[in-house]
């Protein structure tokens, strides 16, 4: 009786094994690959190693910005067995207060022991070598070395190269950015955002045994970070410092801009942004201070500026004149001083006026209202198409981002925008480059570019080429044309034989930026910002700031067979020629300078501060 | 009474010391693998539980040379012993863990709850033997035996431990169907117990028992809180493949991914090393001398010695299936050890006195009963 209940338990027994043996196959064989990659994934640690970013060069090679290693000091809490003591030593190291030490080690409890805190970002030199020295008395001090933005220059074209940041939640959102991850550097604005993909390389990685509170046991495979490529820029340094110190102490912007190819040698924009605040993310004070800045430096000036045109844009309307056959070169014209169109008095700048001028002598003194007469003819929408065709009212194409494309005005504009009927006496202030017209500094240069090399219309083009750390090159830009602009051969060369007298004939708005072996062509301007209303009777002292004129000048050379087009804007400068114009003059004395050889020491960067000094 | 004849000697068990002798090889190179990156002081634990191992040899050896027959005298004086343990433990024992369950003898900790498994073992086969019935037994004739598992049982779960306690009920559970219940005893003992599973769950259970028992049913509900053990376990069983990552070399157990490593989840680190094929051999070592121990119960001279091993043979079937099913995820997490693999003196010295009581039943299968 008892066997046969042995004899069931045995079965029990036999069956429970096989139900365990079942169970096992399942977990070991039928499901095993599963489980041996969960417990890979439970064990490895993948620590990413930040790639050096690809340098940028100017047009000739010479490094702009290259990358430096910046030493963060951080905290582990695994190897400190005696905080108070070496947070208390390291305070006075990094002449830092105690509590602020505190606060960080506080605010990195929330993380897993393994990881470190941060203490200080980016230390010089000389306290680097004070914690090495003393690193066996400090323990749970560790230096950490990242890669960081080295700007050899200062804040060299700092709107056009633009700077990095930590990427924000809603970039990483972005499908663009599927290989990032919070903590990550990338480039916030200009070249350093829209190249951000040649330029940040190939992360490295560190995989690390791990055990389960996060401590490495060894490391098991090292993938070195591979480096950005190398941006090799149109712009030039020289050049490009030769605007920013002519612009040191005015708002606005310099373009220069070669005629033959479209390529950009300086994109200035004053006041610059301070790039090494950029460094390890501005600070909000920072932030806000440039945000109330009433020279708005947060602007990219050669692009995002929209401004009257001015007289300069007489040029536009010079061209369509003559191509349209409304008047011809020798038409003359009689300047009192104003001109009465409807029931308003439409003056000239000269208040006594030009007297008889012809196209030459409207063009080199800039009488308005000859150009009104000319306008009036015309029709607005003449020089509308004159205007688009040079590229203006429209963006350029130019690779940086947030290019405003300015106004070039219309009938069917007006009826578009405005529900209105076009009025005559408004073509009379567009002819003279005000009223509802808007340009930025980049549409007038390369309007200038056009109209001098024959009347090809360029794009901008902002970089030369792409280099891979092996010294393969990935990409060439070529110039790129968008083609004719209208406009006769014949009407091109009268304008441009009119721009060298501006310079260079007595009478001409521009005779200060004459140099005594290149001719220069050039026009000058200046935009007004508010009605004359507002300003009348004041002398131009007594302006306000915000009230006065804003100064132009666009300009090209040699005017034999030109090279370079020059734009010079000097928001509230008053005066064209006075305040734009010496700006223009600084920038073609140094390019004939390189051009003869004459280079200087200019090439070297400037004297490095202190705490870089030692690299 | 000590009668240690020549008899005696030829009827050693040679089987049965092999078969224990194969598992505690593998459960002491086991213990080697899991703690031997353990950095505290003092004896490293395989040392430990290689020194339990010889006490538990000698406790053995001891009980061979009795004749088991004498616990038919020493049964209750036994239970009171432990009984009275089971209280001292709850007053004043060492709280480990959030349970009471440890008596400090200074240099040995006593975990009363695993001598109570063999004890309980003990009186009920005593009472079982001594209570003969032809029909089967009645409800009535089962109070006696309930209480004598109910008061240990009882003062276990008030620990609390509830895997021991259930062990004991797993153990009377077994015992008693073994000797033949009336089929209106069974059916109606299936209702009650049915019947009062809510109840438990509701009034008597901890609620981190409860939630153990919610986790187990859905371990990824919460896998950084309760649900861990079950799937770490099950990683590290699984990533064994077939042939396991070595000895010495599961990651899930050597970088601590595995909780209780050496002790309730020694299995995991053995299949994760050794993989589907060594487990294997372990569960055929070991089903194979637990099966062994129903051929010591089948060949006993007398009944006692039926009830006796087959109480043995429960008391160890139950443990390890239990805490394997445990932790290959197919039971919730009860802190049942596996006999002779996890480590812990006072199961392994249980479970070897138990399995010296097999030898003594089985060395004495041709005596006359006296």
């Amino acid at each position: 009786m008892l066997k046969k209940r042995i004899d069931i338990a045995m079965a029990l027994i036999i069956f429970s094994a096989a139900l365990l043996l079942t169970r096992l196959w399942y977990l070991q064989i039928y499901r095993g690959d599963e489980y041996a990659k969960l417990s890979e994934i439970n064990r490895i640690r993948i620590q990413e190693i930040a790639a050096p970013r690809g340098n940028i060069l100017d047009r000739n090679g010479q490094p702009i910005i290259t990358n430096r290693p910046r030493f963060n000091v951080v905290w582990s809490r695994e190897d400190a067995p005696n905080p108070d003591a070496v947070i208390k030593d390291l305070a006075r190291i990094l002449n830092e207060d105690i509590s602020v030490l505190l606060d960080r080690i506080r605010a990195g409890t929330e993380n897993p022991r393994y990881m470190p805190t941060r203490l200080k970002e980016d230390i010089d030199w000389e306290t680097l070598a004070a914690i090495e020295n003393k690193h066996l008395s400090l323990p749970g001090v560790r230096i950490e070395v990242m890669p960081s933005r080295d700007y050899l220059y200062g804040d060299f074209a700092s709107h056009f190269v633009g700077y990095l940041g930590e990427i924000s939640p809603a970039e990483l959102a972005q499908p663009r950015y599927a290989k990032y991850q919070s903590g990550d550097q990338v480039g916030k604005q200009g070249v350093e955002k829209i190249f951000e993909e040649y330029l940040k390389g190939e992360k490295g990685r560190n995989y690390l045994e791990v055990d389960v509170h996060g401590f490495e046991q060894r490391q098991m495979q090292l993938q070195d970070p591979y480096p950005g490529n190398d941006l090799q820029l149109t712009l030039d340094i020289e050049l490009q410092r030769a605007a920013e110190e002519a612009m040191a102490d005015k708002a606005g912007a310099v373009v220069v801009m070669e005629v033959n190819t479209g390529n950009l040698l300086v994109m200035c924009s004053t006041p610059p942004l301070h790039l090494q605040e950029f460094v390890g993310g501005i600070s909000s004070t920072a932030w806000n201070k440039l945000l109330n800045n009433p020279l708005n430096p947060l602007l990219n000036k050669t692009i995002q500026g929209q401004y009257p045109p001015g007289s300069t844009f007489k040029i536009v309307t010079a061209l369509a004149a003559i191509s349209e056959g409304v008047i011809t070169p020798d038409a003359s014209f009689f300047c009192g001083g104003s001109l009465n169109f409807g029931n308003r008095r439409y003056g000239c700048w000269k208040k006594g006026g030009h007297g008889t001028v012809d196209f030459q002598r409207a063009l080199i003194e800039s009488c308005d209202v000859y150009f009104y007469s000319v306008g009036m003819r015309l029709g607005v929408d003449n020089i509308a198409k004159y205007a688009t065709s040079l590229g203006m009212g429209r963006k350029s194409g130019i690779e940086i981002e947030h290019e405003k494309a300015g106004i070039i005005p219309s009938s069917a504009w007006k009826q578009q925008r405005y529900k209105q009927k076009w009025q005559d006496g408004e073509t009379l202030s567009v002819a003279i480059g005000q009223g509802y017209v808007l340009t930025t500094p980049l549409q007038v240069c390369r309007m200038t570019a056009a109209v001098v090399n024959g009347g090809t219309l360029y794009r901008p083009q902002i970089v030369h080429s792409i280099t891979a750390p092996d010294g393969k090159i990935l990409k060439t830009f070529a110039p790129t044309s968008e083609g004719k602009i209208l406009g006769s051969a014949h009407s091109l060369a009268l304008i441009k034989e009119a721009l060298v007298g501006v310079v260079n004939s007595p009478g001409g708005t521009a005779k200060v930026v004459k140099l005594p072996d290149v001719l220069i062509g050039g026009k000058t301007g200046t935009a007004q910002v508010v009605g004359l209303s507002h300003v009348e009777g004041m002398s131009e002292k007594n302006i306000p700031y915000k009230y006065r004129d804003h100064a132009w000048f666009t300009s090209f050379a040699p005017a034999e067979k030109p090279e370079i087009a020059v734009t010079v804007l000097v928001e509230h400068g008053q005066h064209g020629g006075s305040a734009a114009g010496p700006v223009a003059r600084a920038v073609y004395k140094r390019y004939f300078e390189l051009k003869s050889g004459i280079s200087g020491t200019a090439s070297e960067p400037p004297p490095l501060a202190k705490d870089e000094k030692e690299e | 009474m000590l009668r240690f004849d020549r008899r005696l000697l030829l009827n050693f068990d040679w089987v049965l010391i092999v078969a224990v002798f194969v598992v505690a090889l593998i459960g002491l190179a086991n213990i080697y693998s899991s703690t031997h990156l353990y950095t505290k002081v003092g004896t490293p634990l395989y040392l430990r539980e290689l020194t339990y191992y010889l006490m538990g040899a000698a406790v053995a050896l001891l009980i061979v040379s009795i004749d088991y027959r004498v616990l038919l005298t020493l049964n209750y004086p036994l239970y009171i012993a432990m009984i009275l343990l089971l209280l001292f433990a709850l007053a004043f024992g060492k709280t480990i863990g959030g349970a009471q369950r440890w008596i400090d003898l200074g240099f040995f900790r006593l975990q009363p709850s695993e001598p109570a498994k063999l004890i309980l073992v003990i009186t009920l086969a005593s009472y079982y033997y001594r209570k003969e019935t032809g029909k089967g037994f009645t409800l009535l004739d089962l109070v006696v035996p309930a209480l004598l598992t109910g008061v240990p049982f009882l003062l276990i779960a008030k620990q609390p431990d509830l895997g021991t306690g259930l062990l004991l009920g797993f153990i009377f559970a077994s015992m008693t169907l073994f000797v033949k219940l009336r089929w209106t005893t069974l059916a109606t003992l299936l209702c009650g117990g049915l019947s009062a599973i809510p109840i438990a769950w509701k009034f008597f259970l901890k609620p981190y028992q409860r939630q153990r028992v919610e986790t187990f049913l859905n371990p990824e509900n919460d896998p950084l809180g309760t649900g861990y053990h079950i799937i770490q376990s099950k990683i590290a069983v699984g990533s064994g493949l077939i042939f396991g990552k070595g000895f010495m070399q599961g990651t899930q157990g050597q970088l601590d991914f595995l909780p209780e490593r050496h002790t309730d989840f020694a299995f995991s680190v053995w299949a994760e090393e050794w993989g589907f094929m060594g487990s294997v051999v372990l569960l055929l070592c070991y089903f194979f001398m637990i099966l062994w121990g129903l051929n010591i119960a089948i060949s006993a001279r007398d009944k006692f010695g039926v009830l006796l091993a087959f109480g043995v043979v429960s008391l160890i079937f139950w443990q390890a299936f239990i805490n394997l099913a445990m932790v290959m995820g197919l039971l919730p997490v009860v802190g049942v050890p596996l006999p002779l693999i996890s480590y812990g003196g006072s199961s392994l010295l249980t479970n070897l006195a138990g399995l010296g009581l097999l030898m003594n039943i089985r060395m004495r299968r041709y005596m006359g009963t006296s």
